[in-house]
């Protein structure tokens, strides 16, 4: 058993050395497509000499296969190079610097997804249409429906200038200025949550191993604790994979909106300003984390469910 | 299934009437804060400069938030004040040959980096040939293209030329520690304004040597004006303190200038009412209507002009773009979607701009309110008219509202306007020079680098790589050439005059037609109002600002 | 795995999400729809959503056509006005009538939604079916390709797409919100296929001799039907976001057109003054979001009567 265990362990890790290189590939290839100058960022026209002084200091005069040589080396050894906007800094600065930020902004918002979305859930799905049940899933589903940027706007009005609670509009620096950013990303992951494991719970709830133990007169609270509860705990765990990258990224409006210093903010500015190490710099990396983070994911899951293994292999 | 339509109600339900409470409960709170009285206990204030400043190196800074904080950490050899005349800064005096072709300046005796090091001539010299390299590769080089070997020695690629002999060559000499000498391509009067560019501030060589690409990081950085860096940290904060040895620091009352990068328009708003910041550097369009009589709100001229480029080579009949120039409703623009005051165009040099009495064409052909029954009169005269117009426009929200307004002007006029949106980068390869055949119309705006309308007419000569409407006039080319050599102010304004006449005038090319002159608007605390200010070339000078009770 | 109610297929889900859930076997076609459809209005949430979603529809289709006033007229004078018997949904800032425009803004939103919607089906049903039927090293290397880019953030794709055409319009948008967002679509399809291609009709078809393309096109794509009616409810409420989203940070399409996420970024910097011009848009948003998610369980549970909820 956990011969076949490692074999797909390592079949996985064999297999994320190609794609890595093909998002390499990919990134370099789209962004040469964009049209734009990085170097000219205002209306006004760069004479031909600081172009040309720009291109060689950059290496962007080489052919596209050198430099995409020496980006593909640059990736390999860390380096992604310094960015073209932004002259002083390289992207290895960038993503040090403020990656942190937003990985602890989504970080948070899925604690808080896990922590206020699961219990929810779990409630609901115990008193199924209980009014518990109707206010559980009327958040959730309209936790889902609403756009985060209204959430945000109507959390800034109400709780700052309004009401005055003692938050912040915006920043990253105590506790007090990530409280609105977090549950105004975490809410729709929580309303994700909530729903799933009502749905999980009450769909373990029905059958057969679950009836056998009912009948066999095991107490209720054994039931739901031992049986339904890990069963409805399996979903939960495959979807935080991808939803942690959709919290990484899916922060780029809150970022925007709370003025919070992470990479999201970079991103949008870098593609506009056609600065193009810091976008392939930050898809590259994206990309590799949510690659590692599907084969984490895979790997746990694999472990719980044996069956998968056997049907993926 | 049954609960699930009874929620299905409620949340539908609940949704409209929370939003619907949220929308009445529009909210009214302004903070009665009162100006005058003595000077506060504490003199600091937090600023919101609105982006990340791309660099604080004076050598690669190209735009204004990075020049606003270079500015009042640095010690420019020249300031200008509010009526935009040269004031004597690190330079205390200078002098121009009778050619107009030397410049000598003399620097003040007692400047001083932050180490101790004193300023010298030499620093200037070095700094100068520093941004002109090849190898610093600068977006400003261009600034020093005046000067004579300048444009050479940027030209020069380092692996194939002798770029030392050339870097020797270039116009710029320190005589001795406290004497600059500066060999001109021609006569150049506008350059004693040109030094108050954050391109001609001099940086702490050892430092520049030892750090290189990180030298301005708050840890590492040396520099000689009223405030030092205290902590930057990227798109998030930059903090400066009050440089208690500087030469003047008996002047400067602030002990501390906290500045923040709020991007987001709204949310800036929000923190400046929330008390978060003491100054917001730009107020959203769309919040002037709420925010213009409370007090905090301030307002300033700003030497730049918003214009819509027109494509001479698509749009081939004068007579055509004159009517279309006619029909722009200019008033209800300013005063339904720019909202700040801004000042209906009557030509292409801003008011301000000095001169600007003398050279202005007031072109009947830019009526404030638009008069589009003589438009539509110019417009029945032409032969073979353009009645398609593809207007393309950079996607920041601003100028989509506008041009729906000129869209609806030009649609009176029978033309059938495709306003067509993209991204800064892709518009700004698109405009040109040359503009793509499909663009028949732009728009664009231009800020002064420095104050002489020289820098708004030079850009519409033939050779002009800011000239994206393919007009080019012989005549008009000429007269800036004559303009560049003449030193005289009247006479030089005549010569502008005689430009703007050819774009506007009577018999007018109508390349482009500007809409409006800048205005700058700010949140400021009623406390600080007085002391802070900035000039029309939007430069925000610290040493002044202080915190009344 | 059961793919649960409203779960929107590009964020979440897992590996498990493609091991098959409706239609395991070939049913007899018309019985399969006719009990579906009854099962469907026997649900009278999902019933209430989809009249509602369709109410909407016809409202965006119908009522520019019919409104009194002109949605692209400039009128300053009439400038965000409050909601009023003139004008039910009040102005926006150029005096447009909010009703009317709202109804525009939905052909534009919903038309990116369904049409990004069908780019997305159609490449991850190729891309899955592919894979699913031929399998082997094929499979396994298409699989592979897949598991790492499954999840991948579908912004910073849409993003450089946008950057790449360079025009935002209603095709771009379609393209840039599609481009990374297959991928669930793929695997669910691939899984159906493997379960459908082991079946015993299937392979007494194969035995008589049937080409290849003909099983896949005759016999196996029509029994994902159901999977893929449920994948375009599913599937929509996150294009609709996901373009809200892209314009709300400045990436919309061009005016005078808008769509709801435009108008909300619009309406967002005058909220303050005329909290109604980024209400209205918002809630329009999500009420379609709200409906889409009810139709798509309701589908489920009219579709797939093992994942039935009681």
């Amino acid at each position: 058993m956990s011969g076949s265990l490692l074999a797909y362990v390592v079949r996985r890790l064999v297999w994320t050395i190609p794609v890595v290189l093909l998002v390499i590939f990919l990134t370099f290839v789209l962004m040469r497509q964009i049209e734009g100058n990085p170097f000219r960022t205002s209306e006004r026209a760069v004479p031909e000499s600081i172009q040309r002084n720009l291109e060689r200091k950059y290496g962007l005069n080489d052919p596209w296969y050198v430099q995409y040589a020496m980006y593909t080396k640059g990736v390999l050894t860390f380096d992604l190079g310094p960015s073209l906007v932004l002259r002083q800094r390289t992207v290895n600065e960038i993503v040090k610097e403020h990656f942190p930020r937003s990985l602890e902004l989504g970080g948070l918002a899925f604690l808080f997804a896990a922590v206020f979305g699961i219990p929810l859930g779990i409630l609901a799905a115990l008193r199924p249409n209980s009014w518990l049940d109707y206010g559980a899933m009327f958040f959730s589903n309209v936790g889902f429906a609403v756009p985060s940027f209204l959430i945000a706007t109507l959390f800034i009005y109400y709780f700052v200038v309004q009401w005055d609670v003692g938050f912040p509009t915006s920043g990253w620096t105590n506790w007090e200025s990530k409280v609105l950013p977090v549950v105004a990303l975490g809410l729709a992951p929580a309303a994700y949550f909530a729903r799933l494991v009502r749905g999980t719970m009450l769909e373990t709830a029905q059958q057969d191993y679950i009836r056998t133990a009912q009948a066999k007169g095991l107490r209720r609270r054994r039931i739901v604790g031992l049986h339904v509860l890990r069963n409805s705990l399996i979903p939960v765990v495959t979807a935080a994979g991808p939803l942690l990258g959709y919290l990484i990224t899916g922060s780029f409006v809150i970022e925007e909106i709370f003025a919070i210093p992470g990479i999201g903010r970079y991103y949008v500015t870098a593609v506009t300003a056609r600065d193009y190490s810091v976008v392939m710099g930050l898809t590259v990396l994206l990309s590799v984390i949510v690659i590692l983070a599907n084969l984490v994911v895979d790997i746990l899951y694999a472990v719980l469910d044996p069956r998968t293994r056997e049907a993926r292999a | 299934m049954r609960f699930k339509r009874t929620w299905l109600w409620v949340a539908v339900l609940t949704v409209g009437l929370s939003l619907f409470a949220f929308g009445c409960g529009g909210g009214d709170d302004d903070e009665g804060d009162d100006g005058g009285g003595g000077a506060a206990a504490e003199q600091v204030i937090t600023v919101n400069w609105g982006t990340e400043p791309p660099s604080l190196d004076p050598g690669l800074a190209s735009d204004t938030t990075s020049a606003a904080i270079i500015f009042n950490i640095m010690d420019p050899l020249i300031t200008l004040d509010d009526e935009l005349n040269a004031v004597e800064n690190a330079a205390e005096s200078w002098e121009v040959s009778e050619d107009g072709k030397t410049v000598t300046l003399t620097l003040r005796d007692d400047l001083e980096w932050t180490t101790g090091d004193p300023v010298t001539a030499e620093d200037y010299e070095w700094s100068w040939k520093r941004t002109v390299s090849p190898e610093l590769g600068a977006d400003y080089a261009y600034q020093f293209f005046g000067i004579v070997g300048a444009a050479e020695y940027n030209e020069c690629d380092p692996a194939k030329g002798d770029c030392e002999a050339l870097r020797e060559e270039m116009g710029v000499e320190a005589v001795d520690e406290r004497t600059l000498r500066i060999t001109l391509t021609s006569a150049q009067p506008w350059f004693i304004q040109q030094l108050a560019h954050t391109s001609f501030i001099a940086v702490h060589r050892p430092t520049v040597e030892q750090f290189g690409e990180n030298w301005t990081e708050p840890a590492n950085i040396v520099t000689n004006g009223p405030f030092k860096l205290d902590t930057w940290e990227h798109n998030s904060r930059i903090d400066l303190v009050k440089w208690e040895d500087w030469r003047n620091a008996d002047e400067v009352s602030l002990t501390r200038v906290n500045g923040r990068m709020i991007t987001d328009g709204t949310t800036a708003v929000q923190a400046y009412e929330a008390g978060e910041i003491d100054v917001n550097l730009d107020v959203p369009p769309e919040e002037i209507a709420r925010l213009k009589d409370t007090e905090d709100y301030q307002q300033y001229p700003y030497l730049g002009t918003y214009y819509y480029g027109l494509n001479v080579k698509n749009i081939t009949d004068p007579l055509q773009r004159r009517a279309m120039a006619m029909a722009i409703d200019r008033r209800t623009i300013i005063d339904n979607i720019t909202q700040a005051d801004e000042v209906p165009a009557t030509g292409f040099t801003p008011a301000g701009m000095p001169g600007f009495d003398s050279i202005n064409p007031a072109s009947e052909f830019l009526p404030e309110s638009g008069d589009i029954e003589a438009a539509k009169e110019l417009m029945s005269q032409v032969q073979n008219p353009k009645t398609e117009i593809n207007l393309l426009l950079n996607d920041a929200p601003g100028h989509r509202e506008i041009a729906v307004a000129v869209q609806a002007n030009w649609q009176e006029l029978g033309l059938k306007v495709n306003i067509r949106q993209q991204e800064w980068a892709q518009f700004l390869e698109a405009i040109g020079p040359p503009p793509g055949n499909d663009i028949d119309a732009f728009r664009l705006g231009w800020i002064a680098d420095w104050p002489d309308a020289m820098n708004f007419l030079e850009l519409w000569t033939s050779d002009s790589g800011n000239n994206s409407t393919n007009f080019a006039n012989e005549e008009y080319d000429q007269l800036v050439e004559e303009a560049r050599a003449t030193p005289d102010e009247a006479e030089r304004y005549e010569l502008y005059a005689q430009m703007e006449a050819i774009m506007f005038g009577e018999n007018a090319e109508m390349p482009l037609i500007p809409i409006y002159f800048y205005t700058a608007t700010h949140l400021e605390r009623p406390s600080i109002q007085e002391t802070f200010n900035i000039n029309p070339t939007s430069q925000i000078d610290l040493r002044p600002v202080e915190v009344r009770e | 795995m059961v793919v649960q109610p409203g779960e929107v297929t590009r964020d979440v889900g897992g590996p498990g999400a493609y091991a098959g859930t409706a239609a395991g076997a070939p049913i007899r076609q018309t019985s399969l729809w006719r009990d579906a459809w009854y099962r469907y209005i026997r649900n009278r949430a999902a019933v209430l959503a989809g009249v509602v979603f369709l109410v909407v529809l016809a409202y965006c289709l119908v009522w520019p056509a019919v409104s009194p006033y002109d949605p692209y007229k400039v009128d300053f004078s009439q400038a965000r006005q409050n909601p009023s018997l003139d004008h039910p949904l009040g102005t926006d800032r150029f005096g447009r009538d909010m009703l009317t425009r709202t109804a525009l803004g939905g052909r534009v939103s919903i038309g990116i939604g369904f049409a990004a919607t069908i780019v997305i089906l159609v490449i991850g049903v190729a891309y899955g079916a592919i894979s699913g039927f031929i399998g082997g090293i094929l499979d396994n290397g298409m699989m592979r390709f897949l598991d790492a880019l499954y999840g991948l953030p579908y912004l910073p794709f849409a993003i450089i797409t946008l950057a790449i055409i360079g025009d935002i319009n209603f095709w771009s948008m379609t393209v840039a919100l599609a481009i990374a967002s297959w991928f669930t679509t793929a695997r669910i399809v691939r899984g159906q296929v493997i379960t459908l291609k082991e079946n015993d009709y299937i392979r007494a078809t194969r035995a008589i001799g049937a080409r290849w393309y003909r099983i896949l096109l005759r016999h196996i794509l029509p029994n994902t039907l159901g999977v893929l009616i449920i994948a375009v409810f599913l599937e929509l409420p996150a294009v609709v976001l996901g373009e809200a989203f892209l314009s709300f940070i400045g990436l919309g399409i061009s005016p005078p057109e808008a769509s709801w996420g435009a108008m909300a970024q619009e309406g967002r910097e005058v909220y303050r003054t005329s909290p109604h011009l980024i209400v209205i848009p918002s809630v329009a948003i999500a009420v379609l979001v709200l409906c889409a998610n009810f139709v798509a369980d309701g589908l489920r549970d009219a579709l797939d009567p093992r994942t039935r909820e009681t």
